[in-house]
């Protein structure tokens, strides 16, 4: 299987830890960005299959983030994910593939990157 | 006797402060004391142009047989001579049978000690108001000096009734002022309606004397709990007058009286007075002011024309009531704002509280996330023994439990979430076009409407599908450059055995360029300058969350046509 690399964006070093160590384990190659900004300069230099991506960050939000990929590459895939479902309403997230509400159980979040790579 | 002195004293008392009976009545004193007369009458001719004996000297016995009559003009010798306005003299020789409108055998026994009768019209030179009679059991033939003399104190006589006419009609008048500025003063506070109107019928019923007075208002306004105000009670004779009089002053938008005709042959109603005024506002009559009494009760006689004074207090009260309810009703307003900025405050208050949970519940999210992620990864990591396995999986399921709690308050202090609630697809467009119709950069855009009237309404969130059909009539607006027709059609299809609702938006924009036409979905892609190429994307997305979908018809050259199928059937996917 090649390499699938999966970007993980979240101001939270914990989170990105935990993200990270959870997908290694199911066998992707993970790559971190501790904000929109970090984010945006990583995508812009290596394609990534996948990136996950935190809404609430300081400075440039998920939201924005979001905006900003897609016009470097509109066809990245992006999984929104964050605290709570607030920006399950708003018009802009729907443009990402998939809205994930974290949890300490990250079968959810796995699920849905197995369902997105595999379409 | 002299006469000179005689006179002076009678016009010494006719210019006297006394009250204007105490004059008369010290006058026929005079003449009864020093000419020798034991009887002195005045009759007094009356509003309703009868006459009857209103002044007598002091010893007179004629009085209490007399007072009880009134008579016509015209009718016997008392009447002839308020008729003729000429002196008339007599002797028990040659009185004629009727005095007054008695006849002679009635005063048996008391007539004929009479000698000598005078009968003097009390008249000034234009007007006549009663007529005095001067009557002696002991004078044969009068003189022409007694004639005369007579004659001039009748003058006097006649003066004091004339002034006593003008002061009782002045008293009158400042009565009825004083009722209506009584009114005015009730008119202009800030009395409740309700309050003002029992005022007011209790003022109208004291000032008239009326036994009783009453406001009808006609469906005037929701507000009042009762639609009469009524002070006193009515003469039960009347009762069934009462209403009928109201509607036929409403209905004619003018005063009525109470009248023969009405009452027929009950000729006991006649003593009653019962007069109905409408109540008009902007043109309308909206109730009526009702009067009741029994006719000689009232202050005012018929003759004063009392039913145009109840007209002009209905009118006060119509403009006045108008004030009234205006100032209620902004007071009414006033309240309504003061009760909304409360509840404003009030939800900015919670508002303020939702958003502070939700953020402290936010910060403890991620802290929670990463405890329970790695107290995970540390249970799948180490060979842990039965006891320790089970320490870790507590820790996991009480992560799992806090944050199960912290969502559900999250879910709670959240904005609402989208309602989704029955709405007519028609009402909504209409909605849109209304704004746009506003818009004078609209103006030369041609909307043609071809509804289906009878469209059903569908459960959606409204405010999503607003904003599908706004993205598509501003594309179509943007395509046309302002300029062109746009045509929208709504109408019910099926499509596999199931119903959908159809609306078709159609330009005059040109159409889009076929190698674009794929793309106009795709979040970016967009064709305009100033684009985020979001708007049709969003747009599709929204309807594909409603269960629908839209698509494109391409003219080139011609123009597009955008159609947006919504399903009837209420089983709209939640949004997860």
């Amino acid at each position: 299987m090649k390499d699938i690399k999966i970007l993980i964006v979240d101001d939270e070093e914990n989170i990105r830890i935990l993200f990270k160590e959870e997908l290694e384990e199911e066998g992707y190659k993970i790559d971190l960005a501790s904000n929109g900004y970090e984010a945006l300069e990583k995508i812009k230099k290596s394609p990534f299959d996948l990136v996950v991506l935190d809404i609430k960050m300081p400075g440039m939000d998920g939201i924005q983030t979001l905006n900003e990929i897609k016009k470097i590459n509109k066809d990245q895939h992006v999984i929104l994910c964050s605290a709570y479902g607030e920006f399950k309403q708003d018009f802009s997230s729907w443009i990402s593939d998939a809205y994930v509400v974290k949890s300490a159980d990250t079968e959810e979040l796995k699920s849905t990157i197995k369902s997105i790579l595999k379409a | 006797m002299n006469a000179v002195e005689l006179l002076g004293e009678v016009i010494e008392i006719s210019h006297s402060n006394l009250e204007i009976n105490s004059r008369i009545s010290a006058i026929l004193n005079i003449i009864s004391h020093r000419m020798g007369f034991e009887e002195v009458l005045v009759f007094k001719l009356d509003k309703d142009r009868r006459i009857s004996c209103s002044y007598y000297n002091q010893n007179c016995s004629l009085f209490s047989l007399v007072n009880k009559y009134r008579c016509h003009i015209g009718e016997g010798i008392i009447g002839t001579i308020a008729q003729k306005r000429v002196p008339q003299y007599f002797t028990y020789k040659d009185i004629p049978p009727r005095f007054g409108c008695i006849f002679y055998h009635e005063l048996d026994g008391l007539i004929g000690r009479y000698r000598s009768f005078a009968f003097v019209p009390l008249s000034d030179d234009s007007y006549i108001y009663g007529v005095m009679a001067a009557i002696s059991t002991v004078k044969g033939e009068l003189n022409d000096r007694e004639k005369i003399l007579l004659s001039v104190i009748a003058r006097e006589i006649g003066g004091l009734i004339r002034i006593e006419d003008l002061m009782v009609s002045s008293k009158k008048r400042i009565s009825e002022l004083v009722t209506l500025s009584e009114l005015g003063k009730i008119l202009t506070t800030n009395m409740e309606p309700e309050a003002a109107l029992k005022n007011i019928v209790f003022i109208i019923a004291k000032a008239l004397n009326a036994s009783m007075s009453t406001i009808r208002l006609n469906n005037f306004s929701s507000r009042f709990n009762t639609q009469r105000f009524t002070y006193g009670q009515p003469d039960p004779k009347l009762e069934r007058f009462i209403e009928d009089l109201e509607t036929q002053a409403i209905n004619t938008k003018k005063t009525v009286l109470l009248s023969n005709e009405m009452y027929g042959d009950d000729k006991d109603l006649s003593q009653y007075f019962l007069c109905s005024s409408p109540i008009i506002t902007k043109n309308k009559a909206i109730g009526a002011l009702t009067i009741c009494s029994i006719k000689k009760d009232l202050v005012f006689d018929q003759s004063d024309n009392i039913s145009y004074l109840i007209t002009t207090i209905a009118n006060y009260i119509s403009s006045g009531l108008e004030n009234i309810l205006l100032s209620k009703r902004l007071k009414d307003v006033i309240t309504e704002l003061n009760d909304t900025q409360k509840r404003v405050i009030e939800q900015e208050k919670l508002k303020s509280l939702g958003e502070m949970t939700a953020n402290i519940a936010h910060e403890i999210k991620n802290p929670l996330v990463i405890i329970g992620g790695f107290t995970k990864r540390l249970a799948k990591r180490m060979n842990l023994s039965q006891t320790e396995n089970r320490y870790a999986s507590i820790i996991i399921n009480e992560v799992a439990r806090l944050e199960k709690i912290l969502n559900e308050v999250l879910d709670y202090v959240k904005d609402s979430p989208v309602s989704k609630e029955p709405c007519n697809i028609n009402t909504c467009l209409d909605d849109i076009l209304y704004l746009f119709s506003s818009d004078s950069s609209w103006e030369r855009v041609k909307i043609v409407k071809n509804y289906d009237s009878e469209l059903p309404e569908i459960i959606c969130d409204i405010q999503q599908i607003k904003q599908v059909f706004i993205n598509i009539l501003v594309n179509s607006y943007e395509a046309m450059q302002g300029e062109g027709e746009i045509t929208i059609r709504t109408e019910v299809v099926k499509i596999d055995n199931k119903s959908y609702i159809k609306v078709s938006i159609s330009d005059t924009g040109g159409g889009i360029d076929p190698m674009a036409i794929d793309n106009i979905f795709n979040p970016f892609f967009t064709t305009k300058e100033k684009g985020t190429g979001l708007g049709l994307a969003i747009s599709n997305k929204i309807i594909m969350n409603n269960k629908g979908k839209i698509e494109v018809e391409n003219n080139v050259g011609k123009g597009v046509t955008f159609f947006v199928y919504l399903p009837l059937e209420n089983n709209l996917s939640k949004e997860e």
